[in-house]
């Protein structure tokens, strides 16, 4: 209930802050009178809406995202792009903006070189049927490595306007994007939502190490593809939508799990909503603080979320671990 | 019901053969004890017997089925394998870790619980003394408290075969009765265990019957006062034995001096 309270307010100030201001009574007339048009139907349905529904999605899909795969790594520090879901994609937006590619394409370019990067991470780290936690990590960390070097080196040899367009990217913003990227999108974030919410229960299990899930009778070859499948189609889905957006995949899994402990039928539904939350509140902000110019969303979430997760977790007091309750 | 059988097992990896020719019988009602040297097979034997390892040839058969051929949740409705000591889940109470062992009683993608699991879990919990202990974080057991727990999972798992590999090995001897004394009950009450044992002693006091292994082969099995001979130990452990005199009978114990 309070989580939904959560959400609700963050989609609320969302419609709410902008360019433009608006009245709150105009606001909810426009929405509920999608047919009477003017300026301000404009504003909300084509502007705002779309913008706060792709804020909640990607939000909740780099939390979900996170949280599977922190689950199956059993590892505090691991975000939705350590398969390597974004250096591929950024590499490939970098090398195709190089190559003059229409800016159109750029989201479908990055969509399927991020899958595609995982893929190559997943293969190299395949052990026997299943996935070996280690060499995924080590793998995706490299494969990261190399994507980025590639970026770099295009960013130095690309002209004024091009690497901004990639450094756009990279910063993670959601402006200018509408229903048809979401439309475009949503078929994998469906796919990667039902996935993830399939694995929940083996998810559970997993908590208590991958030995005793075995005993259990979980078929951890086929939970670990699953699991690597709905993080990756999610993250890509995600990064597709908004560029990098960093931290929320991070750090979000950890909050819910604070909230509501680690069971996943719980902290799963949790970071979904906390993420979705987040980044609606912290696009709104980007848009807010310096109009007309917006902070991008993938800076101002490190910028402010950071210190204010380290204060959280590391203050002397020691009230929490990175792990755990 | 809860008859495990091995027949003809043999366990091999790429450059070596690890067990080979291995035929025995776990029993409902008896605890079986696994004894050898370091290196003999005992844990890849358990592993196979659990169904974690696949056999080179030969089979396991659970009541007469091979446990080749049965899905990972209907097995684990049988048999369970406990590894040693898992580290301990963090940020889950005793409760909610004793309570996973329902997870092969539902669907794999079912997130429901029904008024039975709960049930298990108390009872389960009840029956190794930990029911005043359930909402404690698992992390604050003590070793033994902890080993108690494992087995309250496999209990409420509702399985007839317990496998333990080495439960005792790093419990002192109070904690190690405790745990022995529990799988006793256990298995007085129609259970099979089987189980990997490092002291000959616990092997000797608490096994209705002693498996000897060494180096990849079944040495011996039968009765302890049978197995555990001065003789058959030295052949396998390569030190000497002597037989001391204890309240429960002769014993056999290595001759350290």
């Amino acid at each position: 209930m309070a989580l939904a309270a959560i959400v609700f307010g963050a989609l609320a100030l969302g419609l709410l802050v902008g360019g433009t201001t608006i009245a709150p009574a105009a606001l909810a007339h426009a929405l509920f009178h999608p047919r009477d048009g003017g300026d301000v139907g404009t504003i909300v349905w084509a502007l705002r809406l779309p913008r706060i529904a792709i804020g909640a999605f990607v939000g909740a899909a780099l939390a979900v995202s996170g949280f599977l795969l922190q689950g199956m790594l059993r590892n505090p520090l691991v975000d939705p792009f350590l398969t390597g879901v974004s250096a591929g994609a950024g590499a490939a937006i970098a090398i195709g903006v190089a190559l003059g590619a229409a800016s159109v394409a750029l989201p479908a370019i990055g969509f399927v070189a991020g899958l595609a990067t995982a893929f190559l991470v997943a293969a190299l780290a395949r052990r026997g049927s299943g996935l070996d936690a280690e060499r995924l990590i080590l793998a995706g960390v490299s494969l990261s490595a190399l994507f980025s070097a590639i970026v770099a080196l295009a960013l130095t040899h690309l002209a004024a306007g091009n690497s901004a367009e990639v450094l756009a990217w990279l910063a993670g913003s959601l402006a200018g994007r509408g229903w048809t990227e979401l439309a475009w999108t949503a078929p994998y974030l469906v796919v990667g939502f039902a996935l993830a919410a399939l694995v929940v229960p083996a998810l559970g299990t997993l908590r208590a190490g991958n030995d005793v899930a075995r005993a259990l009778g979980v078929d951890l070859p086929r939970v670990q593809w699953l699991i690597l499948a709905a993080s990756t189609l999610l993250a890509a889905a995600a990064v597709t939508l908004s560029g990098i957006v960093g931290f929320v995949g991070l750090v979000v899994p950890h909050l819910a799990r604070r909230l509501v402990g680690s069971d996943p039928r719980w902290a799963l539904p949790a970071s979904a909503a906390l993420g979705s939350a987040l980044v609606v509140v912290a696009d709104a902000a980007s848009r807010a603080l310096f109009p007309p110019t917006e902070i991008p969303l993938g800076v101002l979430l490190a910028i402010v979320g950071v210190p204010a997760f380290l204060y959280l977790y590391l203050r002397p007091s020691g009230a929490a671990r990175l792990w755990g309750t | 019901m809860g008859h495990l059988g091995a027949r003809d097992l043999a366990v091999t990896v790429p450059s070596r053969t690890l067990l080979e020719g291995i035929s025995l019988d776990l029993r409902p009602g008896e605890i079986l004890a696994f004894v050898g040297p370091n290196g003999a097979g005992k844990t890849t034997l358990l592993r196979a017997l659990g169904g974690v390892v696949r056999p080179a040839r030969g089979s396991v058969l659970l009541d007469g089925i091979p446990l080749s051929t049965l899905e990972p949740t209907a097995r684990a409705r049988a048999l369970t394998l406990l590894a040693g000591a898992p580290p301990p889940p963090g940020a889950m109470s005793v409760r909610e870790v004793v309570a996973l062992g329902r997870f092969p009683h539902r669907a794999w993608y079912d997130w429901r619980r029904r008024p039975d699991d709960a049930t298990a879990t108390e009872t389960a919990l009840s029956q190794v003394g930990l029911s005043d202990a359930a909402d404690r974080p698992f992390e604050s057991l003590s070793s033994g408290e902890a080993q108690r727990a494992w087995i309250a999972l496999a209990v409420a798992q509702g399985v007839r075969v317990m496998l333990l590999d080495e439960p005792t090995s790093h419990l002192d001897v109070r904690y190690a009765h405790d745990v022995l004394a529990l799988l006793r009950a256990l298995a007085r009450a129609g259970a099979t265990v089987g189980v990997v044992l490092h002291d000959l002693a616990q092997a000797g006091a608490y096994a209705d019957r002693v498996a000897l292994l060494a180096q990849g082969r079944l040495v011996a099995t039968g009765s302890p006062d049978d197995v555990l001979r001065p003789q058959s130990l030295r052949d396998a452990y390569g030190i000497d034995f002597e037989i001391v005199a204890t309240r429960a009978g002769p014993r056999a114990y290595p001759a350290y001096l």
